[in-house]
């Protein structure tokens, strides 16, 4: 098989730039495997917020108040006056501040509609933590004031402090649980996708380079060796270097997360890294097909696998890009591929209706593995008749 | 007959690149394909060895019909490109190797083949040199060697001394001529008249797309007028002198110019003589003067009008 093995020849010659990438990838895969020992988060623990508070009287009720309050939040001791605050705001030493205005216990007492000022930093998650203290602490108190007359604000803040300490027992829905720690695996076959399609494109187009030099293919076409059997061992070599890389790259995986790696989620991954490595090779045969100088190689790599690895989640995950960002990388495989390996990873269970989107995206990827060989053939073939 | 061609025609849209040419190559004969840049040798043969489609015509070589799919007479045949072919990640052996490989499977018999083939070329001290760290003399020889390696009946040579420095011409020529010692019929393209004259044993003249001539050299001298291309040096020759030469009986034409007085005589005995006779009447002095028979440019010249190599 002289073309089979000249294919394989021609790669060994292109090894060291490919093994730029794979070396990248690596250092980059133990670094992150190294960080990902950590034990996951398996429950719930709540973060506690910095808060200032300032009242402007003292009373049981407050009191009671600002120790439920704590359970929730850390007083911070912020200066009282204007400028102070704002700096304590602006630099996240406090991201919530209250202030209990006086003569609020007497009307709250006595059934009034009361407020409490706040100030808050915009857009702050943990404040919400705060607020629902505040809703629950007030709303609860409001109740008893309205349903029991006369009560006092001791027998009040008692009553508090009894019902707010009760907890739901809440059970994890299985939707909802992580079976395993899925972090590294995800992050890893996401990066891969850069890597592998660096490697496949500069390994499969310097093969084509080569094979579509006029002047050697019309040597080839002289021999006794028919045009199909040039091709099967053209082609063979192809598949063989494309599975290799694809073996070597999920293998890397094994020896990364080998904990990870007997359960489903993982088996899911590798069988979308496949596809998604034949619809790379797919487009590599047409960049191979359509270049013409080498030196053009590394920066059409650089284009076609960078660019949609930008736009497509495998850098900044997928909910952080825009709408419209996500519309136009929907074009490329690589989308398609970070898709699934994020709906790989959230999968609990592997029902045909928790699957079904999962092998729709694998479908797409290998539709675009079918329509970029077929372009490719077509530009191929015209090549091979214009020389 | 290793190879016929009968009324081969192939145009370029407007352009008739082959025009009813007919050949024939007989078995261990060196064919000469001689024509300026254009005149239609590669197209010949990239016609014969059936890369190109072509219009009209028959082709077969060994006796069988030629096509792309004729892959045992594909077998038998070694091809030299005018453009070298050769893969820049190969090293000389191994691109010796992988073309020779093509033709002969097993590894035992192609290693011999492929020694033989660099020991032929004079390569083995660059058996492990990557083709762009060979000179374009010894890239040609690589190239004459990815052709040869598989012993074929039959090699075709398009140009393939083309940009290549005088030692290395010598080599090249020298290893056709061995290669048909030993059995190969070769046939050979190119516009250098004197490697054609050198080697070929029958030469046939194209010139845009036509066969203008074919025969062996002396055949071929024997078609023209000329016969003897005299060439004086000399400082004093008067328009008198040039006027009365011409009348000499056997001179076809007398011209002088830059101080070289250049005569053509026809076929015949004592042209030198009548010349120097000439000269020595009317004391004309002179310092050098030479004689030289008929080149297949003033075959080309004669036939066309013009310089084989305009």
């Amino acid at each position: 098989m002289p073309v089979f093995r000249l294919c394989m020849k021609i790669i060994r010659k292109n090894l060291s730039s490919m093994m730029i990438y794979i070396a990248v990838f690596l250092i980059l895969a133990t670094l992150l495997s190294l960080n990902g020992t950590k034990t996951q988060e398996t429950g719930f623990s709540q973060v506690k917020t910095n808060i200032a508070f300032f009242s402007e009287e003292n009373s049981p009720l407050i009191d009671g108040f600002r120790s439920e309050l704590s359970k929730t939040a850390n007083f911070v001791e912020v200066p009282d006056e204007t400028e102070k605050l704002q700096d304590a705001l602006y630099f996240r030493s406090v991201t919530y501040i209250i202030r209990i205005p006086k003569g609020f216990t007497q009307s709250f007492m006595s059934g009034k509609n009361v407020q409490i000022e706040k100030t808050v930093v915009p857009n702050s998650t943990s404040n919400a933590y705060v607020d629902l203290t505040v809703n629950q602490y007030f709303n609860t108190a409001a109740l008893y004031v309205k349903t029991v007359p006369g009560i006092t604000q001791e027998n009040l803040v008692q009553h508090l402090k009894t019902d707010l300490e009760n907890s739901t027992s809440v059970a994890m829905a299985a939707d909802t649980k992580a079976n395993a720690n899925q972090d590294f695996s995800v992050y890893y076959f996401n990066y891969l996708s850069y890597a592998l399609s660096s490697v496949l494109v500069l390994g499969i187009s310097a093969i084509m380079l080569v094979f579509n030099d006029k002047n050697l293919s019309r040597r080839n076409f002289c021999s006794p060796l028919s045009a199909g059997k040039i091709n099967a061992q053209f082609i063979l070599a192809n598949l063989v270097f494309t599975f290799v890389c694809w073996a070597v790259m999920v293998g890397f995986c094994f020896l990364f997360d080998y904990r990870n790696m007997m359960i489903g989620n993982t088996a899911y991954l590798i069988l979308n890294s496949f596809v998604f490595t034949l619809s790379m090779s797919s487009i590599s045969f047409l960049i191979g097909n359509l270049m013409k100088e080498r030196s053009a190689i590394s920066a059409v790599c650089n284009v076609v696998t960078l660019g949609p690895c930008f736009i497509s989640g495998v850098f900044v995950p997928q909910e952080l890009l825009s709408p419209t960002v996500l519309k136009i990388a929907s074009f490329t495989p690589t989308y398609w591929y970070v898709k699934t390996n994020n709906q790989i990873a959230s999968l609990s269970s592997f029902s045909l209706s928790a699957l079904s989107p999962i092998y729709c995206n694998m479908i797409i990827e290998a539709g675009f593995a079918v329509a970029f060989f077929a372009v490719s053939m077509v530009v191929g073939k015209k090549k091979r008749m214009s020389n | 007959m290793i190879i016929k061609v009968n009324n081969l025609v192939k145009r370029y849209g407007d352009l008739v690149a082959l025009d009813h040419l007919s050949l024939e190559v007989k078995e261990g004969e060196v064919f000469g394909l001689l024509g300026p840049n254009g005149s239609g040798k590669t197209t010949a043969i990239n016609c014969i060895l059936s890369l190109l489609k072509y219009d009209k015509g028959e082709i077969e070589i060994f006796g069988r019909p030629m096509a792309p799919d004729a892959y045992d007479i594909k077998r038998d045949i070694g091809i030299i490109m005018q453009n070298v072919a050769v893969f820049d990640e190969l090293t000389v052996y191994e691109n010796i190797d992988y073309f020779c490989g093509l033709y002969v499977p097993d590894k035992g018999e192609r290693k011999k083949l492929v020694e033989s083939a660099i020991d032929f070329v004079g390569l083995n001290d660059f058996r492990k040199f990557y083709p762009k760290k060979l000179s374009g003399g010894l890239l040609r020889r690589l190239n004459i060697a990815c052709g040869i390696a598989h012993r074929p009946k039959l090699i075709i040579l398009d140009e393939p001394t083309v940009a290549v420095d005088p030692q290395s011409r010598n080599k090249i020529l020298e290893g056709i001529e061995r290669l048909n010692r030993e059995g190969a019929t070769v046939v050979y393209t190119s516009h250098y008249m004197e490697e054609v004259e050198q080697i070929c044993t029958r030469i046939m003249i194209l010139d845009k797309g036509r066969m203008i001539a074919d025969g062996t050299k002396e055949e071929l001298k024997a078609m023209i007028t000329l016969g003897e291309k005299i060439t004086v040096e000399t400082f004093s020759f008067s328009k008198e002198n040039l006027a009365d030469l011409k009348k000499l009986p056997n001179i076809v034409s007398a011209e002088y110019r830059d101080h070289l007085l250049v005569v053509k005589s026809g076929k015949g005995q004592n042209n030198l003589e009548t010349v120097l006779d000439f000269l020595k009447k009317n004391g004309v002095t002179f310092g050098k003067i030479y004689s030289e028979l008929p080149t297949l440019n003033d075959v080309f010249l004669e036939i066309t009008g013009k310089q084989l190599r305009d």
